[in-house]
């Protein structure tokens, strides 16, 4: 058979032509080759270096919080977590991939670690059935599978990270599993902190609570070292204005890792977690349960009084009006932080916003209300400073007065009447007195013009300019979120937002708190300590010094001086059209004086006279505030009626008269008369403050 | 038989190459276990598969391979029993049944197939060398084949199937195959496409196509990105792996991409990432000359030989050779879609490396007794 060709049996341009495809393919190869190895090694080396390291955060401690006293508020507790790492189990824990053979095919060595750790937690060693579905849905903690499933699980994603499979067990089982760790290879026991608040729910409303990084800031915690997953951010109170403060920062590890997650070596040194800082509050505990207690008890009495839920919320500050200081500050109703501590119950959450109360609402700084009587400060060193009266000069109230205005520009004049509380009228009555008795035609007066009497009133513009003095319509910057600022209105405010041109009965209304006029309790608060710390604005601050994690103070305490209304020129000048003229002012010393000599009055003499009679506080002064309103709630009710108003009860006091070191307001909603509900609260709490100080004297 | 003769034609060279690549393989895998303790036992594996390789060798380069022509008939009904075997006695490993347990060790028939259907291949071509070349010729040749591809496409085992007909293919170009045949064989593989295609989008069922190989090719042409194992995560790996390597690579047992097991099937499919990788470019090229040395030795030998059968056998047998190494660095380079073919000498692989023994044993017993211009 060798007769064909001398040299091959094979055409020889056949085998060629094979062979230079050889050599094509395999050039093509080394071509690709050399385009992935050198033209883009250094692309596909970083790619590889990434497969192999992993940044590994390393939690901080979050810093506490402590009252004045060095009473805790806020602090990390340990939680005992059981965990199990799957690559540390003495076999096989996922039986050749298959979820079904789990209660059949598991290695008996591993089964005897369930069967024990089973004892011991009350977790079934076996439960549940993996599938698409359950493993969806799992979420470690709270979970209905067995241990078998639940390593099953863990040992499919990532074997070398410990997989909790109990949650906030009992200490000493923590303890007893520690000590059997020889025969219970693999399991472990992780140390979680968790943030208890030994005063919950009586300082819920300044400390706050914590909760997992908000999907919409987790790049802006990411960005600070935060692990959005794991670690918890302040979500309302201090914990949140806070949060930069408490933090801390994480610390981080770079390490080798292979591709089951396993930790090889370190691959630079470590950066150590920083801990937060330690915050110590201007709050007096004491005082701050005093306050809450005589919040609810007048509440309650109120209540009961009348055999049917009158008042459902309220709130108390105290705070020392020549430092800024708040001692205490009480909103009704609150909520109960601790049980937000390891995760915000769902149901607990619900029951807290259908509440129509509005438990996590801040009612000491969110909540608007008119002011009421309250208000009649601003509008008395108005009438003053500008000259609208005089301190001695009298102005009749006979009950009522019927003044001339239309309700728009075209209609006809008609009588309108406007009445004192006290329907048989003060009599005549000077400024100190007008202001003592709170009566309402001397305010009406001043404020909106009385042109029988020949004064010509504050008017609505130098109103403003006041109430803005004295902190109303504005921010007072407390360091807690969701502040309101109020509403001083003014003529083109109600052009605006009313369509309607502003009236003299408007004044009328304004000047005695009502109307649109809205404030918080805060800034019922501030005016007054402004007044009783001689027209001096001390900012109000919850936060008196932040402690590094050892105790040494990185940020003493300063007051912080806002303005001084007798030295800052606040008051804008306006011209006879109610023009501003560009000019300021500052409000006379002298008038600041007889105000607070006024308030004196109203606890001697006034309105407050007969709730501080028998009081072992002899040194006060105050002003009590009941504020008409009608809203939603009252409407629903159907209470709103022309003449018979529901009303807020408001008083603010402070004391000593003369030297004052506590001003406390209290706001109680729909309680009525300000001297008979709110006042008692205020002495209460000021009685306490003294009461206290005895007792820190005395040690 | 055993003249002194005899052993002054035996190509030491293609022998040496084999050897030096085997034992490069067996290095490799030691490399590429990466701690994995279930496979540790792999390397000693190799290594006596590597003996026993050396020792098939050199029986079947005594043997004279023309006693294989006489053979052929039988050997083909060996193999259709052999495959047809699997299905009675079969152990199904990975999803398709393609071993057969005697006991001692796993064995898998369509690798023994492959040898085989380039000796009846061989013997088929040599036999009907005066024929005309015309289409009774081709299909003929064809159903020939077809007798065992398909027992190997029922398994399914469509990488196997391919690689025969390859080989099926490459002896008809080389037997004679008129130019004209070569574009009616384009027309109907355009045509086979084009069906295929047409199938692939109307969701039909395909014969003998398991949902995995659709998949396979679906992720080749649009990968997703996103994807943290199968086919497109190990493809992925391994062209990080390969540039990883850099020009002069990483150095034995210390790549990071393998030894932290971020490569998948390394000591199998991914062997030759692995190897860019611990070796570089440098490296890694001088491997693939090697394996180009030895494809051309059994070409050359395939030129050299005494007759048809013996030129068939080598050129067959190199064929087999550079398309098995063609697939497996195209999958790792990812420009064809994931088989499971592995690269001759280097992957692990028992019954893979015994065959290619059988198949270097051949041409060498071709390169021995070829009739050299002597005078």
């Amino acid at each position: 058979m060798n007769h064909i060709g001398q040299n091959s049996p094979l055409e020889r341009w056949r085998l060629l032509m094979v062979m230079g495809l050889v050599v094509l393919v395999v050039g093509y190869y080394a071509y690709k080759l050399f385009d992935f190895q050198v033209v883009q090694g250094a692309v596909y080396q970083a790619q590889a270096d990434e497969n192999r390291t992993t940044r590994i955060s390393v939690p901080t401690q979050r810093g506490n919080i402590y009252d004045r006293n060095g009473f805790v508020l806020a602090r990390n507790v340990a939680s005992y977590n059981v965990t199990i790492t799957p690559a540390n189990l003495p076999g096989d824990p996922s039986v050749g991939g298959d979820a079904s053979k789990l209660t059949t095919d598991l290695d008996a060595d591993v089964q005897e670690v369930y069967r024990k750790l089973s004892a011991l937690i009350g977790v079934p060693a076996s439960a549940g059935e993996i599938n698409d579905e359950t493993v969806r849905l799992f979420s470690p903690c709270q979970t209905d599978l067995g241990i078998a499933q639940i390593v099953y699980i863990a040992d499919t994603n990532a074997p070398y990270d410990p997989m909790r499979i109990a949650c906030n067990i009992d200490a000493s089982l923590a303890m007893t599993i520690q000590s059997h760790s020889a025969e219970l290879p693999g399991v472990g026991i992780e140390v979680e902190a968790v943030r208890d608040y030994p005063t919950g729910s009586l300082t819920a409303a300044i400390v706050g609570f914590l909760g997992p990084v908000p999907a919409g800031q987790q790049d802006y915690f990411r960005a600070k070292g935060f692990l959005p997953n794991r670690d918890k951010v302040g979500y309302a109170g201090i914990e949140a204005t806070m949060q930069d403060v408490l933090g801390g920062k994480n610390g981080e590890r770079l390490v080798e890792v292979d591709v089951s997650g396993q930790e090889l070596r370190n691959l630079s040194n470590p950066v150590e977690p920083v801990p937060g800082n330690n915050l110590v509050l201007t709050i007096d505990t004491r005082l701050q349960n005093a306050a809450q207690q005589a919040l609810i008890g007048e509440i309650d009495f109120w209540n009961t009084y009348f055999n049917e839920i009158r008042s459902s919320s309220g709130a108390v500050i105290a705070m020392n009006p020549k430092t800024g200081e708040i001692l205490a500050l009480v909103s009704y109703p609150t909520y109960e932080n601790n049980r937000m501590a390891r995760f915000i119950p769902a149901y607990y959450y619900q029951q807290l916003i259908s509440d129509p109360w509005k438990p996590l609402f801040n009612h000491a700084i969110s909540a608007e209300h008119p002011p009421g009587s309250v208000f009649k400060m601003p509008t008395a060193i108005g009438a003053l400073n500008e000259g609208v009266v005089t301190p001695d000069q009298k102005l009749n109230d006979p009950g009522q007065i019927t003044v001339m205005q239309r309700n728009l520009n075209n209609l006809p004049t008609q009588p309108f009447t406007y009445v004192c509380w006290k329907a048989e009228g003060h009599g005549d009555m000077d400024w100190i007195h007008g202001v003592a008795n709170s009566c309402d035609v001397y305010f009406y007066k001043i404020g909106g013009g009385y042109a029988p009497d020949g004064v010509a009133g504050l008017g609505p513009w130098r109103l403003v300019e006041y109430a803005r003095a004295l902190g109303y319509g504005q921010k007072t910057g407390i360091e807690l979120p969701g502040e309101a600022s109020g509403l001083i209105p003014t003529p083109d405010w109600k052009r605006i937002n009313q369509g309607e041109s502003w009236l003299p009965g408007d004044t009328y209304i304004a000047s005695m708190g009502q109307g649109y006029i809205l404030s918080t309790v805060l800034q019922v608060l501030v005016s007054a300590s402004i007044l009783a710390n001689d027209g001096k604005y001390m900012q109000p601050t919850l936060i008196r010094e932040v402690l590094d994690p050892e105790g040494n103070v990185v940020k003493p305490f300063e007051p912080k001086l806002k303005w001084d209304i007798t030295k800052d020129p606040v008051i804008k000048v306006f011209d006879e059209n109610n023009l501003e003229t560009g000019e300021t002012k500052v409000v006379q010393p002298w008038v600041v004086q007889l105000a607070k000599e006024a308030m004196r009055l109203v606890v001697t003499e006034g309105t407050a006279k007969g709730v501080w009679e028998n009081s072992k506080v002899q040194n006060s002064a105050g002003k009590t505030g009941t504020a008409e309103y009608c809203d939603n709630i009252a409407r629903a009710k159907d209470l709103c009626r022309r003449g018979n108003w529901p009303t807020h009860s408001w008083y603010f006091g402070y004391a000593p008269y003369d030297d004052p070191e506590i001003a406390v307001v209290a706001f109680v909603y729909n309680g009525g008369e300000g001297a008979s509900v709110a006042a008692p609260i205020v002495r209460s709490v000021i009685e306490s403050y003294f009461e206290l100080k005895a007792i820190d004297a005395a040690k | 038989m055993l003249q002194r003769e005899t052993w002054k034609h035996f190509d030491f060279l293609l022998f040496g190459g084999v050897i030096v690549l085997s034992i490069f393989g067996v290095a490799m895998i030691r490399s590429a276990i990466a701690g994995n303790e279930t496979l540790a036992g792999l390397v000693t594996r190799q290594v006596i598969f590597v003996a026993i390789s050396f020792v098939v060798i050199i029986i079947l380069a005594m043997i004279d391979y023309r006693y294989w022509s006489s053979m052929a008939r039988l050997l083909y009904v060996i193999a259709i029993l052999a495959l047809v075997g699997i299905y009675i006695f079969g152990t199904a490993l990975f999803g398709s049944a393609r071993w057969l347990d005697t006991g001692l060790i796993l064995i898998q028939p369509s690798e023994i197939a492959k040898i085989i259907m380039i000796i009846v291949l061989a013997d088929f071509f040599a036999r009907t060398r005066e024929r005309q070349r015309n289409l009774r010729w081709i299909i003929s040749s064809f159903l020939l084949t077809f007798g065992v591809v398909l027992w190997i496409l029922l398994q399914p085992n469509l990488s196997t199937s391919i690689v025969i007909f390859v080989i099926w293919f490459s002896m008809l170009w080389v037997s004679g195959l008129p130019v004209k045949y070569l574009w009616i064989f384009a027309g109907i593989g355009l045509v086979l496409l084009g069906v295929f295609i047409g199938l692939l989008f109307s969701g039909v069922k395909i014969p003998f196509i398991e949902d995995y190989q659709l998949q396979r090719i679906v992720n080749f042409l649009f990968p997703d990105p996103n994807a943290r194992h199968g086919n497109t995560y190990n493809v992925e790996q391994a062209l990080v792996t390969i540039g990883s390597g850099g020009l002069f690579g990483q150095g034995y047992g210390s790549s990071p991409q393998v030894q932290l097991r971020f490569l998948k099937v390394r000591h199998t499919d991914f062997i030759f990432s692995a190897m860019a990788s611990e070796f570089g470019f440098v490296g890694t090229i001088l491997v693939l000359a090697l394996l180009v040395f030895v494809i051309l030795r059994c070409f050359r030998a395939a030129s050299l030989a005494a007759d048809p059968f013996g030129a068939l056998i080598a050129y067959g047998f190199g064929v087999l050779l550079f398309f098995q190494m063609a697939v497996n660095i195209g999958v790792n380079l990812n420009v064809i879609p994931v088989t499971g073919l592995t690269l001759p000498f280097i992957s692990y692989g028992g019954s893979s490396l015994v065959s290619l023994a059988i198949g270097i044993g051949l041409v060498e017993s071709v390169i021995i007794r070829h009739k050299p211009l002597e005078f």
